[in-house]
């Protein structure tokens, strides 16, 4: 018996198949592109290819994400807060806030010491800080999204962007390129901005964390500049990221209909 | 053009109700009698006043002023889906987008001519001073007299004493507007049929903490703030007594469906007021509003012989118009009372009253176990609505509900 969870999110398709013992058989990630449903239809795909299991042997489909709704042949679907809150609960069972950045949303989630979810913050209605943030960025530095996160390693001013809304940060990116600052010092400078942003949610969940275990899930979480300036701003020594920690989303959806497929 | 949408309304709903009289069709009677109001201040048979949200209507009434709070005709105006229109007038003519859109629509339907020219004008400083700009500006607009009713926001005997002084000179201006006096007879009469109301109200309220509740998720909804405008009148008293009928007549022929009510919330604040269909999404997530946040009577019953007084106190005992902490206070009697499990605060964009406390709100509604779901949303502006983001934000607050 076998358990699959997919996170159609606005930048990835990420599926994760699980057996009936909760370990992980395959996972995947494929970009969403414009048209989501053959991203499903793909990650599916590959997935399957990956463990060579059969599309009959999956009991039961859980998908999430923003096309939550979209995904063929479902069980159920479940919000992205509750996906990433359990998906982290499997990989690092003490968090006790999660921080997800994921192509168009970020979040806060705090979970209580049983990994329930007792409250969450998602940023408003604009892309401030998120992965397509990010993407604005790196076009306006001339370097592949991939390449940010070890760009502002050895910045040493304390710039930060002052606007984090993705259109004026662009534009103040390519006016700091333009009076010669250094491409490391602005990463540098879009890391804080985006640290300072994802404290205020952190904030909005929990008064005082100090002590409390937290990690970070989503794509974003493979930037180690950003990682380190989250990590700065919470005055904390280190952020727990998983090893994969864009799948952390679909394997919350996979553990929800291993679960339910037991319970029924 | 909102002549035409009330006569309308009237019109038709009042085919429905004679097609049906024998139903307690107590949303259809309200719908109304709210209607008529709509349609006497595009007809201009009695003086016209318009006025802030706190004004006692009641008074007026009985001094045969048609009147009305300006925000009615933002959230006419966006129930009809027009109110992008004169919002965008509002800000091209230079109003902040940032502002309360009640208020931008109201400017913009003035700005487009769309508002009845009133006789005179009557603000208070509760619960929002942003509405107090928007009359002032009417006022110079409509070159009008403006009588502002500062609401002190303490419940003291000093308070209440100050209040009713400015009631009782607020009357002196309305009559200097009409050149007709007040007769204390009409204005008992008033608060007789208010106290009558109040009373129903109450039962009604009480009834709609019953679990499960025979409200549903749009019953009641805003019913506290636009109530005010009838109460003081027998129609009031028999729209309250239809209201009461109908959750009479729901428990008692079992309409109740327990399986629409496996989370008990209250809405904070205002609806939203576009045709948006949250309630029904909420309905369908087994979510039941069971109070809106000014759906309450706060108030002691008033005595028709000491009349100036007694509509002080009442002004002065919603929570809403008063401090934080008694805004608290109210909302966490609430919870008890109704046995909440969540809360959700809308957070109208550009709102004080709504987003400025949201802090501590949420807090105090922490303390007593209950959570809050604080959504950034327009509920008057439909333009930037991000349907996905508000759905997943109540799924996910469900979710972490059950």
């Amino acid at each position: 018996m076998y358990f699959l969870g997919i996170d159609i999110g606005s930048l990835s398709c990420d599926a994760v198949l699980l057996d009936e013992n909760r370990n992980i058989v395959s996972s995947s990630v494929v970009p969403t592109g414009v048209k989501n449903i053959e991203a499903i239809a793909h990650v599916k795909k590959s997935v399957l290819e990956k463990s060579g299991i059969m599309e009959q042997e999956i009991k039961s489909t859980v998908s999430t994400g923003y096309g939550r709704n979209r995904v063929p042949g479902r069980s159920g679907a479940v919000t992205e807060i509750t996906c990433h809150a359990r998906g982290i609960g499997h990989m690092i069972p003490d968090t006790r806030i999660v921080i997800d950045i994921g192509g168009q949303d970020s979040k806060a989630i705090f979970l209580d010491e049983n990994g329930k979810v007792t409250d969450f913050a998602m940023n408003d209605k604009c892309a401030a800080g998120t992965g397509r943030f990010l993407e604005a960025m790196a076009r306006a530095l001339e370097v592949e999204v991939d390449e940010l996160g070890n760009l502002d390693k050895e910045a040493t001013s304390d710039l930060v962007l002052s606007s984090m809304c993705t259109v004026f940060a662009e534009s103040e990116v390519v006016s700091l390129i333009a009076s010669g600052t250094d491409q490391k010092e602005i990463a540098k400078g879009m890391n804080r901005a985006i640290a300072s942003r994802t404290l205020s949610l952190v904030k909005r969940v929990a008064k005082d964390f100090e002590g409390l275990c937290i990690s970070m899930s989503g794509g974003v979480a493979r930037n180690s500049g950003v990682v380190k300036a989250i990590a700065e701003s919470l005055g904390i020594e280190k952020l727990n990221i998983p090893d994969e920690p864009d799948i952390v989303g679909a394997l919350g959806a996979a553990l929800i209909a291993c679960e339910r497929y037991q319970k029924a | 053009m909102m002549y035409d949408y009330f006569k309308n309304m009237v019109d038709g709903v009042s085919q429905k109700l004679l097609q049906d009289p024998d139903s307690i069709n107590a949303k259809k009677k309200y719908v109304l009698e709210i209607a008529k109001i709509g349609q006497k201040l595009y007809t201009r048979d009695e003086k016209i006043a318009w006025c802030g949200v706190t004004i006692p209507f009641d008074l007026l009434n009985s001094m045969g002023v048609t009147s009305c709070f300006v925000e009615f005709v933002g959230a006419m105006l966006s129930s009809n889906e027009t109110a992008p229109i004169f919002i965008k007038e509002a800000e091209d003519s230079g109003y902040a987008p940032d502002s309360c859109a009640y208020h931008r629509a109201v400017t913009g339907a003035m700005l487009k001519d769309i508002m009845p020219e009133p006789d005179f004008i009557i603000g208070s400083s509760s619960p929002c001073t942003a509405g107090l700009a928007v009359m002032e500006d009417m006022a110079r607009r409509f070159k009008k007299d403006f009588f502002i009713l500062n609401v002190p926001q303490n419940n003291s005997k000093e308070s209440i004493k100050f209040l009713t002084d400015q009631i009782k000179e607020m009357t002196r201006f309305i009559t200097a507007h009409t050149q007709k006096p007040l007769s204390m007879e009409k204005l008992g009469r008033a608060l007789e049929f208010f106290n009558e109301s109040s009373l129903i109200l109450k039962d009604i309220y009480n009834l709609a903490k019953q679990t499960p509740s025979p409200v549903d998720n749009k019953l009641l909804k805003d019913f506290g703030t636009v109530i005010g405008l009838i109460m003081g009148t027998r129609e009031g008293v028999e729209i309250c007594q239809a209201f009461k009928d109908e959750l009479i007549d729901r428990i008692e022929s079992q309409k109740i469906d327990p399986s629409k009510e496996k989370i008990r919330i209250m809405w904070i604040q205002n609806r939203i007021q576009y045709k948006f269909p949250i309630e029904k999404m909420l309905e369908d997530f087994g979510v039941k509003i069971v109070v809106d946040e000014l759906n309450d009577v706060t108030w002691e019953p008033m005595d028709p012989d000491n009349p100036f007084e007694s509509i002080a106190k009442r002004i002065i005992s919603i929570p809403y118009s008063l401090g934080t902490n008694e805004r608290i206070a109210h909302m966490q009697l609430l919870a008890r009372e109704y046995k909440l499990d969540g809360a959700i605060n809308p957070c109208h964009w550009g709102c004080r009253q709504g987003t400025g406390v949201r802090g501590l709100t949420t807090r105090g509604l922490k303390d007593v176990n209950v959570p809050v779901l604080n959504l950034e949303i327009d509920c008057v502006d439909s333009r930037n609505l991000a349907q996905g983001q508000i759905e997943t934000r109540l799924e996910a607050f469900v979710e972490m509900l059950t």
